[in-house]
């Protein structure tokens, strides 16, 4: 059989698609839209790592950054001074949390302190400040730079004066940028820069502190003309890690490793985000291709009895869909290039860098080639029903199957069915290579792919479930329902209404989008719920031993405060080696720094354990074993931090302690109830082995809600170096910053709803002809504007509140299963939020509908019956 | 009952315009059966139309038991035409997500009842049933079109077309899509309305023998009335066997 020319077929195709260029014009959206959402994430995500790592240097501050959370030893510390005398320059930062008063303001205020050397630092970029000064101008002495959010929440201006710990300092100027904001901690309260000479005044920094130290260095400069190498960053990298061991140590290379990761996590998960509303227009396609096959029918018989083959005829609509691909795809390229601009609008708080603009390559590839693959694919089933056209058609619509014997019928089918599963395989295999090559993960990869087909399924026979439902209403009540009811919802069994697909993709955007609300506001939420009495909402931290008598004294005389204060001492410790195997040779699954910055304790009591412990292996010591634990010492350790380190009763664990080592027998495993202070303990000593160590106290203590603000006040004026910090006010801080995660992720979700209703616009336009025929019919018979109207609405909004059911009843249960079993909060159904979603989702959809359905009502009759 | 003074329409049809109906005048009076004949293309179906208001002339007139319909508001106009035109399709047009009984009753339930006895749901359910009735159609209430003929298609629209009882039935090519049988059954039903309740009929036919039946024959030449002329009308006894 001669073949079709591709010129011809092209033109076949090209002139098809420009005949209905409305009906397609969806098609390309729909497609567009998932293109957008995939290349603008993979495109700020590539932009940002450039950013990251052409400002690797700045973002640092340094060259190399060790970052600990206990001071150096002696030892360390004369083998760090031994690296500066070898010419790399070194500058210490050293960052905590504090609180600082005003004169202006009764409250004292949360604020995050960083102490640096204002002649050193920073090494690479520059601290902006305002007014425009030099840092060391800005810090001599007892200056500070502040941000401005300080100066508003304490009422201050600058050339005020703002207490920290037992020092008066004067605010020289405000805080606009620092160039390792991203590296440093989480600031948890507004900024407050200043010398480390400074810091030393203030008496905060006690041994035992709470306090983060990095160590920014600077190699020697290499010779003119030549890059720093990379054997000197290693070289320098490998001694810092043989002297400060329990260090987190990065190069400018790595960026923030931390940050990267979170990095390459978030774009995976946004990325497959993204895909559902890719896979949703390509369904969009699907389902517009199908429809339009069915109109071209007679287009088809007519071919086929010309003499072309199916295969010949499946050129042309193959053709098609891959214009109506790749038109999606440029369309939605450009329109990603917007979704990159607008992340940093969204993130601009977490983030503190702008990543500069730039079209990434491969981006724009994986955006395009995704959305061709997935329009290729979801419109194979359509495309293979062409080889069932029959040229009979042209003389007779109803051509009856029975015509033909039974062998031949038995034999189509089951080619029929071979062909439709060899493309369902297809597509469950392209999804899956897709999901693979966005999450970077094969086993991810996988198992979505597989779930996003279950799940479309199981929202299609939900959706088609609804329907059959309905219609069995409709049928029982018909009339004896109002006309205009009865007429909508019969419109939604009209002829070439493909309605149960078009739900179940609705439905799948709605289940997206609110699943993420609903997450998001469980979380939030939870974190607002009330305290208990007995838990506490305020939290003391970095005691010292001279302190904590006065301290709990004072407490325990409060008429706000209920209940007993705990009272936590805290030695920092690192461990060493299990059963005599070092640390390092351990072969255990993510242990990370499960080695490093452990808290060790002693319970108030000789011989029980702290109050909210249970034993559930092993036994704990009596008073005499822990009078005689100075030489033969003992620890109790938390059930889940065992678990990760395989430890059981009798092991021996060594521990250090500063320049101190010690192993201890394990005594007993214990479970925490998480309401009580000591719940954060997870190695637990006799007193006497702890003796003689640098302690830090921390207390939790339950105030009446109302009464925090004085009390905080009170514990001030006894003891400024105590840091105080509010449940609510931290939580709030929190939900802020899981607030605007949130936005990014709903940000995406909508793509898929949007995608949906871009969908449903199709569809309504693949139909606007029927519609149309019938709006005429209605005008003759005597139905005003209003009426159709109506009767049409009734119809959209049907379709809207049906798809807004399933998907929510499908939104809530996997919220539910991802609350309790992934992220372990509690899930309430939320009747509200529900009816919101439910009614919101009714009103896009007939919004939506009445877009698609442009100059329906407008048709003059005649114009429309001369036609026929 | 039915007045048309220089009625003519013209249409763009890309940068060409066509002159469909170049100049028609005519009146139809109450209780008349005409039968519009021509040529196809001589614009017969266009001239139905405009006698129905489903589109605006280019220029003249057309009135309707004395309301000149040509500038009434499309919502206005679309009520006069339910109470006052019922149309019969060539392609029967009915509504397919709707059973047979619901069509008939579609202009009852958007036009409200033409009496004011009786409560108006029940009224309307009885006269659906008793015209499907009427045209055998008993046991096809609660079909959709899909599940019915093309013969049974026309009837349930010529219930339908009939239901308000309006006095003026417009009928476009009416048997054009039936075999003689089903044709004939039609005929007789539009004969019955004309002759008994007194309809006044206007058919739109290219078959010289259905048009025999009218009292009255307006012949279109390219857009032009060319022939107006009454004429004895067939009895009904005349109809083919098998009606």
């Amino acid at each position: 059989m001669p073949a079709l020319s591709f010129r011809t077929a092209a033109r076949i195709a090209t002139r098809e698609l420009r005949s209905s260029r409305g009906k397609f014009a969806f098609v390309i959206l729909s497609v567009a839209i998932g293109v957008a959402a995939l290349t603008g994430v993979r495109g700020f995500s590539s932009a940002f790592r450039a950013t990251l790592l052409l400002r690797a240097r700045s973002i640092m501050a340094a060259d190399i950054a060790a970052r600990t959370t206990t001071p150096p030893t002696p030892g360390q510390q004369a083998a760090l001074d031994r690296l500066t005398a070898q010419g790399n320059r070194l500058s210490p930062v050293t960052e905590l949390l504090s609180m600082a008063s005003s004169t202006t303001s009764l409250d004292p205020l949360l604020v995050s302190l960083k102490a640096v050397e204002p002649a050193d630092y920073p090494f690479y970029g520059s601290v902006v400040l305002q007014p425009k000064m030099p840092l060391a101008a800005a810090l001599s002495g007892t200056s500070v730079a502040v941000g401005d959010d300080l100066l508003l929440r304490l009422h201050l201006r600058l050339g005020d004066s703002i207490k920290l710990g037992a020092q008066q300092f004067t605010i020289s100027s405000v805080v606009i940028d620092e160039p390792d904001r991203l590296s440093g901690s989480f600031a948890a309260g507004p900024r407050v820069l200043l010398s480390q000479a400074a810091l030393d005044a203030t008496g905060l920094l006690a041994p035992g502190s709470r306090a983060t130290r990095r160590y920014l260095f600077k190699l020697p400069p290499p010779r003119p003309g030549q890059p720093l190498s990379d054997a000197a960053v290693a070289q320098l990298k490998s001694q810092l890690e043989a002297i400060l061991p329990e260090a987190q140590i990065s190069d400018y290379r790595e960026a923030n490793p931390a940050l990267t990761k979170a990095l390459d996590g978030a774009t995976g998960l946004l990325s497959l985000m993204s895909l559902v509303a890719l896979v949703l227009g390509a369904v969009g396609v699907a389902m517009a291709m199908r429809a339009h096959l069915q109109q071209r029918l007679d287009s088809i018989a007519i071919m086929k009895s010309l003499g072309a083959g199916s295969a010949q005829v499946m050129k042309i609509y193959l053709l098609q869909t891959l214009l109506l691909g790749l038109g999606g795809g440029l369309l939605g390229v450009l329109l990603g290039l917007g979704v990159q601009v607008s992340f940093p609008f969204f993130l601009a708080r977490l983030l503190h860098l702008t990543p500069s603009f730039r079209v990434d390559s491969h981006a724009v590839a994986l955006g395009l080639g995704a959305g061709l693959l997935t329009t290729l694919l979801f419109t194979l089933p359509p495309l293979l029903d062409i080889r069932n056209v029959r040229p009979i058609l042209i003389l007779r619509r109803a051509v009856e199957a029975s015509e033909d014997p039974f062998a031949q019928r038995l034999w189509r089918k089951l080619q029929n069915s071979i062909a439709q599963l060899v493309a369902s395989f297809l597509i469950l295999a392209g999804l899956a290579l897709l999901a693979t090559r966005v999450s970077d993960s094969r086993e991810v990869g996988g198992v979505f792919a597989a779930g996003l087909v279950i799940v479309l399924i199981v929202l299609l026979l939900a959706s088609a479930l609804t329907l059959w439902l309905l219609r069995q209403f409709l049928r029982r009540t018909r009339l004896h329902l109002p006309s205009t009811l009865r007429h909508g919802l019969a419109n939604l069994y009209r002829p070439g209404n493909p309605s149960a697909a078009l739900l179940a993709a609705l439905g799948l955007g709605v289940m997206q989008i609110a699943a993420v609300y609903i997450v998001q506001r469980s979380i939030v939420d939870e974190m607002q719920v009330a305290v208990s009495e007995n838990l506490p909402n305020l939290f003391l931290i970095d005691m010292t031993t001279d302190e904590v008598g006065g301290i709990t004294a004072l407490l325990v005389h409060q008429p706000s405060v209920h209940g007993k204060p705990e009272i936590v001492p805290v030695v920092s410790s690192r461990l060493l080696a299990i059963n005599g195997t070092p640390a390092s040779q351990l072969n255990l699954r993510r242990n990370g720094r499960a080695f490093q910055g452990l808290n060790l304790t002693w319970p108030p009591d000789l011989d029980t354990p702290p109050p909210g412990d249970t034993v559930i292996a092993g036994r704990w010591w009596t008073a005499a074993e822990a009078g005689d634990s100075a030489t033969h010492p003992l620890v109790a350790i938390e059930r889940n931090r065992a678990s990760r380190l395989d430890i059981h009763p009798g092991d021996q664990v060594t521990f250090a302690a500063q320049d101190d080592r010690f192993t201890a027998t394990v005594a007993a495993l214990y479970e925490a109830d998480s309401r009580h202070a000591f719940s954060r303990a997870e190695f637990i000593f006799p007193q006497a082995v702890l003796a003689g160590l640098p302690v830090v106290w921390y207390g939790g203590v339950h105030c009446d809600p109302a009464a925090t603000a004085q009390l905080r006040r009170v514990l001030y004026e006894h003891d400024p170096t105590v840091t105080v910090i509010d449940v609510a006010a931290t939580l709030e801080t929190i939900r802020q910053v899981l607030l605007q995660i949130t936005y990014v992720i709903q940000f995406l979700a909508a793509f898929s709803i949007f995608a949906g209703i871009v969908i449903l616009a199709s569809a309504i336009a693949g139909t606007k002809y029927r519609r149309i025929r019938e709006v005429v019919v209605l005008k003759t018979l005597g139905a005003t504007r209003p009426r159709i109207a109506t009767i049409f609405s009734i119809e959209f909004a049907v379709l809207g509140l049906i798809a807004g059911a399933v998907g929510l009843v499908f939104a809530n249960l996997l919220a539910r299963f991802l609350l309790l079993h992934t992220l372990h909060f509690d899930y309430t159904f939320q009747p509200l939020l529900n009816l919101a979603c439910w009614l919101t989702v009714g009103l896009l959809t007939v919004l939506a509908g009445w877009l698609a359905s442009n100059r329906v009502l407008g048709q003059k009759p005649l114009e429309v019956l001369r036609e026929e | 009952m039915i007045a048309v003074d220089g009625l003519r329409k013209s249409l763009r049809t890309g940068a060409a315009t066509v002159d469909i109906l170049k100049g028609i005048d005519f009146t139809v009076g109450r209780g008349e059966f005409v039968a519009i004949m021509g040529a196809s293309g001589s614009g017969k179906s266009t001239l139905l139309g405009l006698l129905a208001g489903l589109d605006n002339p280019t220029a003249g007139s057309v009135t309707l038991n004395g309301v000149a319909i040509s500038r009434l508001a499309e919502d206005k106009l679309a009520q006069l035409r339910g109470r006052t035109i019922g149309f019969v399709f060539q392609s029967y047009q009915l509504i397919p997500t709707l059973t047979a009984l619901e069509n008939v009753l579609l202009p009852y339930e958007l036009n409200g009842s033409p009496d004011s006895t009786g409560d108006a749901e029940t009224v309307g359910l009885a006269r659906a049933r008793q015209l499907l009735d009427s045209v055998g159609l008993t046991t096809r209430l609660d079909h959709y079109p899909v599940q019915l003929s093309g013969g049974e298609q026309q009837r349930v629209a010529l219930a339908r077309a009939f239901i308000l009882r309006p006095p003026i039935v417009l009928a476009d090519e009416p048997t054009g899509n039936l075999d003689s049988a089903n044709g004939a059954h039609i005929l007789e039903l539009l004969l019955h309305l004309n002759r008994v309740e007194g309809t006044t009929l206007v058919l739109v036919t290219h078959d010289p023998v259905l048009a025999g039946y009218a009292g009255r024959r307006i012949t279109l030449r390219d857009g032009l009335v060319v022939g107006d002329e009454a004429q004895l009308p067939l009895a009904a006894a005349h109809l083919p066997a098998g009606a």
